[in-house]
């Protein structure tokens, strides 16, 4: 019997297998212009029969003779069905689809395709990140993605960059967003402690990403949890695709300058400066002699006029080299690539150089089973000199010391120490810059392991393991002879950081068809995720250093000062997370996802925390109503709300704990820390948005607009309670703050022929920022020079109103409060005011404008800001009207400064060592910081195919580009370069560079 | 067909497993500890864990508006030894002047800083550990610390226990509650938890290591003082002549005062010092520590008064301590403190208790009782001092006074003498060294008592309508 069984089964299996035929068809996919289409995929529906087309978009494939229709699909066309019938030769034109419905789109742990998007998310292609002259690849999506600002303050390359997803969301806890690549959670940000500005970022080569996802709203990044409130930004980097092996070589070089400079803000030369300081010691009292004295003790006599400026500055140099291999079968693909990138900073001792590699590789097991594999890896060697008020700061020291001080003596060697340049005074920025050594080495492997299995048609586990591994090597050294380190005979310190981030996800994906039609399908996403992120700490430094510049390391000092080692570390659990969308024949979407997040961050009261969102998608073009009409190709309305956590706070900082930095006698001592919160847990956004996409005239004008409201609550904040306790506050979710805006993305094509595109491209954010709720029992909290205040913008500053200048006698004047109805002389008489402004721009955003015309592409990208104020936080000390007398000033306090026959320039009477305070923040020291600027210009031709082909070529284009060549300003006496990063508050850090570059691209 | 679904039902429980097995863990893999701290629980395990804890809290008296500085120069700005030079860094401007306003920062810093420490003390006291004799010391230790801090805290921000011990005096915090809104005690109830605590600390502790530690007889020097300004005389001379006779501690000489003061560390040899705070090469307070506001290569702001130093004979080994400024100093003339030398590696200690205290104490307690005691305990500092000079014979009003001043010599910039005139209830006589306007301050002026800091008031409800009079 059980033979017999076993025979019928094996009959039933043959037969099955005789019935079904197989028959031959053939084709050729091609796109519009009847370029063939390499890699095209042609399966036969609802089977996993299917094969890809060749290089001349040929493709051969057995099909069942049952079989009806063929899908036949690329990456950036439109798929399509066609219908096989009784021919055994078919053809297909796929179209393009850069502004089409289809198109695939990364979004939280999967893909989508646009219909069934319920959520904000802006996309950024490959072309808009190669080859561009910035360090990292956030500097290169400013002005790309509407309602995202970006700004970096320094012109360090290599420099940290900060962002802001739909405004500030947090007081106390982190405001950037989540950035995710090939579905990693990494750590991002500045990681270095030693070096003045740098950029975990920066190891990632932007050539090596195929594009950029930016999640803005709850239904976009929910499934992030609760580290998903600022905004998640998904980068996957570039996979290989089947078909003939493919090189790429791609190299440019180029230099920058300075971006922005206002002449009002150009050191004096020794005669400005000798005549200004000689004024300000007559309006002091000082007596002819004295006045003479002092000018010749500023070295007024010594017959210099040294351009600081000019001898700190330089023309940067600026290489970038990469090659890549990319190709596979159907069953292995694979990408490989390498780069080198480096660029010089406009100051002596900053540049940046950065390695590259990165390989993706996939294989298919069998239809069912397929494992991959992405690495990229990133070294990079950044020096970078001191910022802000330092000494050694070559910027500061460009502006601050005297022209009347020669950087060298007339031997050619440098002027240091007494009599110019003194222990304890300014130090000679040449001597430091060439003498000092401050190195960051930031290496970098970011990796995925994955595997997919598909369990039954339609269900899938994919399971997903990654590390991100960073570690931060920081040299500083400080010669024995002069600056820094002269009064311990010279110093050096090393600092080791490494960040290692492993994240394990696993997940069932279930994707089915309701219905016979296919059209009305669910997805179901569960999953579990487990993450941890260890921070590892060491520094060791000495002092007493042998009398040899060539010996820097900590080694070579004879008196160890520091030898600690620490760490920090952070875990999160998602358990479970879940996503669920239904699509109604594309035209009705509802989304709902789900996620359950522990964090070793919350306090042992609220370790669990629930995220959840809902959203909806209306498809009108879907509509039968709209088959019809010829105006619109897409318009969809969009909505979704939903909640979102901020995990970005201290690792431990719900713990009540000891810790042991109270040592006596040199013997360790304990003590209570802090006074911890169990009940400590996320920061949560509740954001609504509705929004509505649109294209329509055949695809000439496209865009969509967003409105969002989110409101922030459980803010972190310190709470005041009485010393008598012991500690002074603790940490509590007290506060609350709102961001409202919108988003509009337009695209138009006023003209597209076969051989003339025209493409212009829009976007505009507006955003209102406020506090609603702060700390129980304050009104108000001062922070600095800003103040958080329930209904005020949370950068808002609190300043006292500049009211000009006396005419009578070139005293400052301030308001002495809002009502502007009384000024006064006296400083601390004026009250600060929260009504003046803020440094959050109300508005931003960018437009391109791109021509191509046969080969020849000309491209245009402005960036705009506006609405907001910056701080010259060093003002006072060179346009304080005789503050810090012994440093230089600027041209403005010059040109500007009241005198009996100028009462009217702007600027108070000068003078020396003056008691006016007029160097104070004020008013005086905000600008306007509304901008234009070219990002980007480039020139490019593409060589004729007919052409190259004869040697060897697949393609062979050159370009020409100009980042940052051009900027527009709204204040005219606006000191420094537009962009100094969220705050807006210039530091003197390195300038901003305008680039010149040439580059060649090879396909072959 | 049913195998298929066999299969899918084993791959599903393969792939529930994976998945619970990593969210079995979950609660580990969620509970992390900071590398460079213990919760209290870990940290209070044993005796030795007693003893770090200990340190951190002799740790915490180092606090610049504590021990560190503001303590000890205030005993003395506020009161006529020290005056600010026009030539200064602006630090204690507003005690000078006696301008001192409801948010000073020094009164602020002073609270805010005793409380912290206190909060230190109790941990150690409710840990729960004992049993052993080392534990009974370091508790003890805690407990005289304790006592050491309420003590210097109800002086500064109440009325003294001799003009009103029913006003009030200041919260009283025995144990960690981070909910606690106190209000004051009265000062009886203050003294009277300090002289409960420094009893119980004379009998707890067995071991006498070093100056820097609290010992059995430093808390009993402490409780002498605490007595003498609790008016307990009779406790106050028992206390001190315990300390006298059983400690084995003696006292400087003219020999040995200018090594005492040029010293850095903390003493093994019970000379002199009962207690002093230690700042070393590590845990110091670096350009804030009291050395700089008193040596000219520091800040160097505050002189003594031109008659205190006029006041020293010239025999007085006491006198070596202070110089005449002289050119290039910018202070030309002025009277320089030289008692605190050290400002680079370890630095000089805050000393608190000193057998010539215990002396001066034993002295004072005795003056009606016992004037010949008296008489012979303030001559024996003399002698040591000045042994040239003739020995005191006075009695009554005159011995008193005799004491008195011999005692603001003796604890000149040590911060002792403004707590003498308010124990006293006289007012501060200051010289021409001090601004005109401000060289008379009675005892009934309102700034002879510090503000309850606004950081304190604006967050304690009970506390808010118990400022001190004229700082509302």
């Amino acid at each position: 019997m059980r033979k017999l069984t076993v025979m019928l089964l094996v009959c039933l299996i043959t037969i099955g297998q005789a019935w079904a035929q197989m028959r031959t068809v053939t084709g050729k996919v091609t796109d519009e212009k009847g370029d063939p289409i390499v890699g095209a995929s042609v399966t036969v529906k609802g089977t996993n029969v299917g094969t890809t087309t060749d290089d001349a978009g040929v493709f051969k494939l057995d099909v069942p003779a049952n079989a009806r229709t063929l899908t036949i699909s690329s990456v950036n066309f439109r798929g399509q069905d066609l219908a096989i019938g009784s021919r055994s030769s078919l053809d297909a034109v796929l179209a393009s689809q850069s502004s089409n419905l289809d198109e695939v789109v990364v979004t939280a742990y999967g893909t989508q395709k646009k219909p069934e998007i319920t959520g904000a998310i802006s996309k950024v292609n490959s072309e808009t990140l190669e080859n561009r002259p910035f360090t990292s690849v956030d500097k290169t999506l400013q002005g790309q993605v509407a309602g995202v600002q970006i700004s970096s303050g320094s012109g360090q390359p290599g420099s940290a960059t900060d962002i802001r997803v739909r405004g500030f969301t947090s007081i106390t806890a982190g405001n950037s967003p989540l950035w995710v690549v090939d579905g990693v959670p990494i750590l991002s940000g500045d990681a270095s402690r030693q070096t003045t500005t740098g950029n975990l970022l920066s190891t990632l080569n932007p050539n090596d990403i195929e594009n950029i996802s930016v999640l803005k709203d709850a239904s976009a990044t929910s499934l992030y949890g609760a580290r998903a409130a600022n905004g998640v930004i998904l980068v996957t980097t570039k996979s290989g695709k089947a078909g003939k092996t493919k090189f790429s070589f791609d190299t440019e070089v180029g230099y920058s300058d300075i971006a922005y400079q206002n002449d009002l803000y150009k050191p004096l030369n020794t005669a400005q400066f000798v005549e200004l300081t000689r004024e300000g010691l007559v309006n002091a009292g000082f007596t002819q002699a004295n006045t003479d004295a002092t000018l010749n003790a500023l070295g007024a006599n010594a017959g210099q006029d040294f351009d600081w400026l000019g001898a700190t500055t330089r023309r940067g140099q600026q290489q970038n080299y990469n090659i890549g291999v990319n190709g596979g079968t159907e069953k292995t693909t694979f990408n490989l690539s390498g780069g080198y990138f480096k660029q010089e900073g406009l100051s002596i001792a900053s540049q940046f150089e950065r390695f590259s590699a990165a390989l993706a590789l996939k294989h298919k097991v069998n239809n069912k089973l397929s494992f991959n594999l992405t690495t990229n890896v990133g070294i990079i060697d950044q020096e970078s000199p001191l910022a802000g008020g330092a000494f050694g700061n070559p910027v500061l020291a460009s502006y601050f010391l005297l022209p009347t001080r020669n950087a060298y003596r007339p031997d050619g060697s440098y002027n240091i120490g007494a009599p110019d340049f003194p222990n304890g005074a300014l130090y000679n920025a040449m001597y430091i810059g060439n003498t000092d050594r401050r190195f960051l080495k930031q290496n970098s492997i970011r990796t995925t392991i994955g595997g997919e299995y598909n369990i039954i048609e339609g269900l899938k586990f994919t399971s997903r393991y990654g590390i991100d591994y960073n570690v931060l090597e920081e040299d500083q050294y400080n010669n024995p002879f002069y600056g820094d380190g002269q009064n311990v005979n010279g110093r050096s310190f090393f600092a080791y950081t490494r960040y290692t981030n492993w994240v394990w996800t696993n997940m069932l994906d279930y994707r089915r068809a309701l219905n016979k039609a296919g059209d009305i399908t669910i997805d179901l996403k569960v999953g579990y995720e487990a993450n941890k992120s260890t921070g590892i700490f060491g520094n060791v430094g000495s002092q007493n250093f042998p009398p040899n510049t060539g010996l820097t390391l900590p080694i070579a000092g004879a008196t160890p000062v520091t030898a600690t080692r620490s760490g920090s570390d952070f875990s999160f659990v998602a358990a479970p997370f879940s996503l669920l969308n239904f699509n109604f024949k594309d035209r009705y979407v509802i989304s709902g996802s789900f996620r359950r997040d522990g964090s070793s961050r919350f306090g042992i009261n609220n370790l669990w925390g629930n995220f959840w969102s809902v959203g909806g998608s209306w498809n009108v073009d879907r509509e039968s109503f709209m088959d019809n009409q010829k105006i619109f190709d897409q318009l969809k309305v969009r909505g979704s709300y939903g909640l979102t956590g901020n995990a970005s706070i201290g690792n431990y900082d719900w713990r009540l704990l000891y810790s042991y930095d109270a040592p006596y006698n040199q013997n360790p001592g304990s003590r209570p820390s802090q006074a911890g919160n169990p009940n400590l847990t996320w920061e949560t956004n509740y954001q609504l948005n509705v929004g509505l996409d649109f294209a329509l005239l055949k695809n000439r004008i496209s865009g969509s607009f967003d409105w969002y409201n989110r409101r922030t609550k459980d803010i972190l904040l310190n709470v005041p309670t009485p010393p008598t306790v012991g500690f002074t506050s603790f940490i509590d979710n007290v506060g609350e703050m709102e961001n409202k805006g919108i988003e509009l993305l337009i695209n138009i094509v006023p003209v597209q022929t076969r051989d003339f595109k025209w493409d212009l491209s829009f976007n505009y954010a507006r955003n209102e920022n406020k506090i609603l709720k702060i700390a129980p029992g304050q009104t108000q909290t001062i922070n600095g020079i800003n103040i958080w205040k329930p209904g005020y913008d949370y950068q808002t500053f609190f300043v006292r109103q500049w009211a000009g200048v006396d005419p009578a006698n070139g005293d400052p004047l301030w308001y002495v409060d809002d009502t502007k109805t009384s000024k006064t002389n006296n400083f601390n008489l004026a009250q600060r005011s929260t009504e003046f402004g803020t440094s959050t721009p109300k508005f931003f955003g960018g437009f391109t404008n791109n021509l191509s015309f046969k080969g020849i592409t000309f491209g245009a990208q402005f960036v705009y800001s506006g609405g907001n104020y910056i701080r010259d936080a060093w003002g006072g000390f060179y346009n304080g009207s005789g503050q810090n007398p012994t440093f230089n000033k600027v041209y403005r306090q010059f040109a500007e400064r009241w005198t009996p026959t100028n009462t009217t320039g702007g600027m108070p009477r000068y003078v020396y060592n003056n008691g006016r305070l007029a160097q104070n923040f004020s008013t005086f020291y905000l600008a306007k910081a509304d901008y234009v600027r070219l990002r980007d210009l480039t020139l490019g031709y593409s060589l004729p195919k007919a052409l190259i082909s004869k040697i060897g070529l697949t393609s062979l284009n050159i370009y020409g580009r100009g980042t940052n060549i051009w900027t527009w300003v709204a204040d005219n006496k606006l000191p420094w370069d537009p962009e100094q990063g969220v705050d807006a508050q210039s530091n003197l850090d390195i300038f901003i560079p305008k680039t010149f570059t040439v580059g060649l691209n090879l396909g072959f | 067909m049913k195998k298929l679904q066999t299969r899918i039902l084993l791959r599903a429980i393969v792939a529930c497993v994976v998945l619970a097995t990593f969210t079995g863990c979950k609660k580990e893999f969620l509970d992390l500890t900071p590398f460079t701290a213990l919760p209290p629980s870990e940290a209070f395990k044993t005796e030795a864990d007693l003893r770090v804890a200990m340190n951190g809290l002799y740790g915490g008296l180092r606090a610049t508006d504590l021990f560190g500085r503001t303590v000890p120069v205030l005993g003395d700005i506020m009161a006529d030894n020290v005056y600010q030079h026009s030539i200064n860094s602006n630090r204690y401007t507003q005690f000078n002047l006696y301008t001192v306003a409801v948010n000073d920062g020094n009164a602020a810093g002073m609270w805010t800083a005793a409380y912290a420490a206190i909060l230190r003390a109790n941990n150690i006291l409710d840990a729960p550990l004992t049993g052993t004799p080392g534990i009974a010391q370091i508790k003890g230790e805690a407990k005289a610390v304790r006592a050491l801090l309420y003590f210097t805290l109800v002086r500064f921000f109440a009325r003294p226990f001799t003009d009103n011990p029913t006003a009030l005096g200041v919260p009283l915090i025995l144990t960690y509650d981070l909910s606690l809104r106190a209000g004051r005690s009265t000062v009886d109830q203050v003294y009277t938890q300090i002289l409960k605590d420094l009893g119980e600390a004379y009998t707890d502790m067995t071991v006498v290591t070093n100056s820097s530690q609290m010992s059995k007889w430093a808390a009993r020097a402490l409780e002498a003082k605490v007595r003498l300004n609790r008016n307990d005389l009779a406790g106050a001379l028992t206390a001190a002549n315990d300390v006298i006779n059983n400690s084995g501690f003696t006292t400087l000489i003219a020999a040995n005062n200018a090594s005492y003061w040029s010293a850095a560390t903390f003493r093994t040899d019970r000379l002199e010092t009962l207690f002093e705070v230690s700042m070393d090469v590590v845990g110091n307070q670096g350009f804030d520590a009291l050395t700089n506001i008193y040596n000219q290569l520091g800040y160097g702001d505050l002189l003594v008064s031109d008659p205190l130093y006029a006041s020293f004979t010239t025999t007085d080994v006491r006198r070596n301590l202070y110089f005449i400024a002289v050119a290039p100093s910018p202070r030309v003339g002025g009277i320089i403190v030289d008692k605190y030398k050290n400002l680079s590696a370890e630095r000089d200690e805050t000393k608190i208790m000193r057998m010539s205290d215990v002396y001066l104490i034993a002295a004072e307690a005795a003056s009606t009782s016992n004037p010949n005691a008296a008489l012979a305990s303030l001559n024996f500092i003399l002698m040591r001092r000045d042994p040239s000079a003739p020995a005191y014979t006075s009695t009554g009003a005159q011995l008193m006074a005799d004491i008195m001043n011999e005692r603001r010599k003796e604890f000149l910039a040590e911060g002792d003498r403004f707590h003498d005139l308010n124990r006293m209830k006289v007012a501060v006589e200051r010289s021409t060294n001090f601004p005109a306007a401000v060289r008379t301050i009675d005892f009934n002026n309102f700034r002879r008592l510090l503000p309850i800091p606004e950081t304190e008031i604006n967050v304690n409800p009970t506390i808010k309508t118990q400022q001190n009079p004229g700082y509302q």
